[in-house]
């Protein structure tokens, strides 16, 4: 094969310059303004996870006997009724939304995306038992089954330690994942096919290159930018899958800061009297996810404006 | 068309009971776990014995399975576990018009404030009206429905000493008036994010279309800008535009769960919280059962309005 026989995609990629590899991204910052503004508070969102002790040194759940003050120097965003202050609590509670939905899309992507290529490549009976398993995961309505599983699954899950995750952190992302897996999978299957039909494909088989191989070394990296897509719009929709079974009282495990559950249970009797227990927390689970959904809305405009408007 | 759909309607039985049997094994893995809540938490293990005997929690599962679904086929869900066991099918009965009401109410002002936004924003692409729009669009999928339910009921109670929550549920029969005034609360919490999911899917696709040949073509015969943009570019969203109600309809119905806890409405929704609580099975199994078939049915209802809006569709 000569070089002039290679296709104008092949080209592109040998032929741009280490400076244009990085013209998308001096691109998103001219023309996305807002998704420069939702990585800042994602930043912000971030350091506040990782540097929380540093930012505050009050205990988030430590118990004191100022109760239900309001918002003052000493206290920037009041204190809970047990005397705790909220906003040591908020900017732990970064931390919770930041690892299960890390986790939860971490996982069902890299399971969605597996089992999408076997999907795609065994086809046959593999293909027809996961889509059709697929399909059912999917009919089920998703809060009530996260719901269901979360208390169904049982206690006895490991306690992942060494990633930082307690176990109710554990059941929670597992719920989720067996929500969103299917319908990762359900995206990925659909590319997957269609790049299995590409002239690429079928030049890399007329090489000799094994199934195995084309589908690890060729179709996969293609999967990339779909990847980024729908990790930037499922890891918003998963922190708040979490914060609204933590408010619904099935997540993570009781007093651990978490946005979603610091608005729920005894603690509602007293939002009129102490209304800052109420805003704080959930000023912080929407910027925040506004933060993801700003970001997820620029990256795909800008790598792939076909799927505008289709996720 | 008839063939497809009664294609479709033979496959519904088959995933309610792939979905069925996948939900009894969750529920049914542990089965001490029911009998436990029955006696109230006492590790007494002979009443426990009794009691799972009684509820029929010690056959195997299968057995349990088939004898659920068998009666479930002549619309019998068994009887709750707690007492005083009523029937599940009479307890869905009860609620199920209270969660239908809302997502109906969710869905049609989801619908004309989505619709109306994602025009306004396609037309006047680009301009300030459209880009703030767009944020706020963004703003209404990621701010929690249980945040806005919250701050409705504390913030007008802290400044004008005023709940959206009725001292005392009021059924549509009773008094439709005054069910309207409760039902609306949650039905606008549920709506900002449906309207807002609504209105970008419209907005997108429309652009889609906007620059199109067609289009351009209606233009130049002279018709009026209004009648292009409703009959030949809007129409064209159709189709996207049927499928994302129809998911959202299934969203909503799903999030009447956190909208009736909030709200505090006897509906399905807080009917299987409850019932998740409180270890009940045999109601969990009922009602998540009743919401899947909703949800399948909405699903088959798209498809089929998809012929009625797009002749060029044949199944």
């Amino acid at each position: 094969m000569t070089a002039q026989a290679a296709s104008p995609t092949l080209d592109f990629e040998y032929v741009m310059s280490p400076r244009r590899r990085f013209a998308w991204l001096t691109r998103f910052i001219r023309q996305q303004p807002l998704g420069v503004i939702g990585v800042v508070f994602i930043a912000i969102v971030v350091f506040c996870a990782i540097a929380a002790p540093l930012i505050t040194n009050k205990d988030p759940q430590g118990f004191s006997s100022d109760v239900l003050q309001s918002p003052s120097g000493d206290h920037w965003f009041g204190t809970t009724r047990e005397g705790k202050d909220v906003f040591a609590r908020v900017v732990y509670g970064a931390r919770v939304s930041l690892r299960v939905g890390l986790a939860t899309v971490v996982v069902s992507i890299i399971g969605g995306t597996a089992l999408a290529l076997l999907a795609g490549f065994l086809r046959g009976v593999v293909d027809i038992l996961l889509s059709r398993a697929a399909e059912i995961l999917i009919a089920f309505p998703a809060i009530l089954f996260a719901l269901t599983l979360r208390t169904s699954i049982g206690k006895d899950v490991p306690e992942l330690g060494w990633l930082g995750l307690s176990k109710g952190e554990v059941l929670v992302i597992l719920a989720i994942c067996v929500l969103y897996t299917p319908l990762i999978f359900r995206i990925m299957r659909g590319s997957v096919l269609e790049q299995r039909g590409a002239q690429y494909v079928e030049a890399a088989r007329v090489v000799g290159a094994s199934e195995f191989r084309i589908m690890l070394r060729h179709i996969l990296p293609n999967l990339a930018g779909l990847m980024i897509i729908v990790t930037s719009t499922s890891l918003p929709a998963a922190i708040l899958t979490e914060s609204s079974l933590s408010f619904l009282g099935v997540g993570v495990e009781p007093g651990t800061p978490s946005w979603g559950a610091d608005l729920s249970g005894k603690a509602r009797e007293f939002f009129v009297r102490a209304p800052w227990i109420a805003i704080f927390p959930g000023l912080a689970l929407s910027v925040s996810v506004l933060a993801f959904n700003l970001v997820g809305d620029s990256l795909r405009d800008t790598l792939d404006p076909r799927l505008r408007g289709r996720l | 068309m008839r063939a497809y759909v009664i294609r479709r309607l033979i496959g519904l039985p088959v995933m309610l009971f792939l979905m069925s049997l996948l939900l009894f094994l969750l529920l049914f893995i542990r089965p001490g776990n029911a009998a436990l809540a029955v006696v109230g938490g006492f590790n007494e293990s002979a009443r426990e014995k009794d009691f799972e005997h009684q509820l029929g929690l010690d056959r195997p599962w299968y057995v349990q399975y088939f004898d659920w679904a068998g009666h479930a086929i002549t619309g019998d869900l068994g009887k709750s576990l707690k007492p005083p066991r009523k029937s599940v099918a009479g307890q869905i009965r009860e609620r199920i018009g209270n969660t239908v009401e809302i997502g109906l109410l969710t869905i049609s002002i989801s619908s004309l404030v989505g619709i109306a936004v994602g025009i306004i924003s396609a037309v006047k692409r680009n301009s300030w009206l459209d880009y703030l729009l767009r944020v706020s669009t963004i703003a209404g999928i990621s701010i929690p429905n249980f945040w806005t339910a919250t701050l409705l009921l504390t913030l007008p109670a802290i400044w004008w000493s005023w709940t959206p929550l009725a001292p005392e549920f009021v059924s549509f029969t009773e008094n439709p008036i005054k069910n309207l005034g409760i039902m609306i609360w949650p039905a606008l919490v549920l709506s900002i994010s449906s309207s807002a999911y609504v209105a970008r899917i419209v907005r997108s696709s429309m652009l889609e279309t906007l620059y199109s040949d067609h289009v351009r073509t209606a233009r130049a015969k002279g018709l009026q800008e209004r009648v292009v943009v409703i009959q030949h570019v809007f129409r064209n969203s159709l189709i996207t535009l049927i499928t994302v109600i129809g998911l959202q309809l299934g969203t909503i119905l799903g999030g009447s769960v956190i909208a009736e806890q909030i709200f505090a409405i006897p509906g399905l929704g807080l009917l299987t919280y409850d019932a998740v609580l409180t270890l009940d099975y045999i109601l969990v199994l009922g009602t998540v059962m009743v919401f899947a078939l909703m949800f399948l049915l909405i699903n088959i209802g798209v498809d089929i309005l998809y012929t009625v809006v797009d002749p060029r569709i044949r199944y």
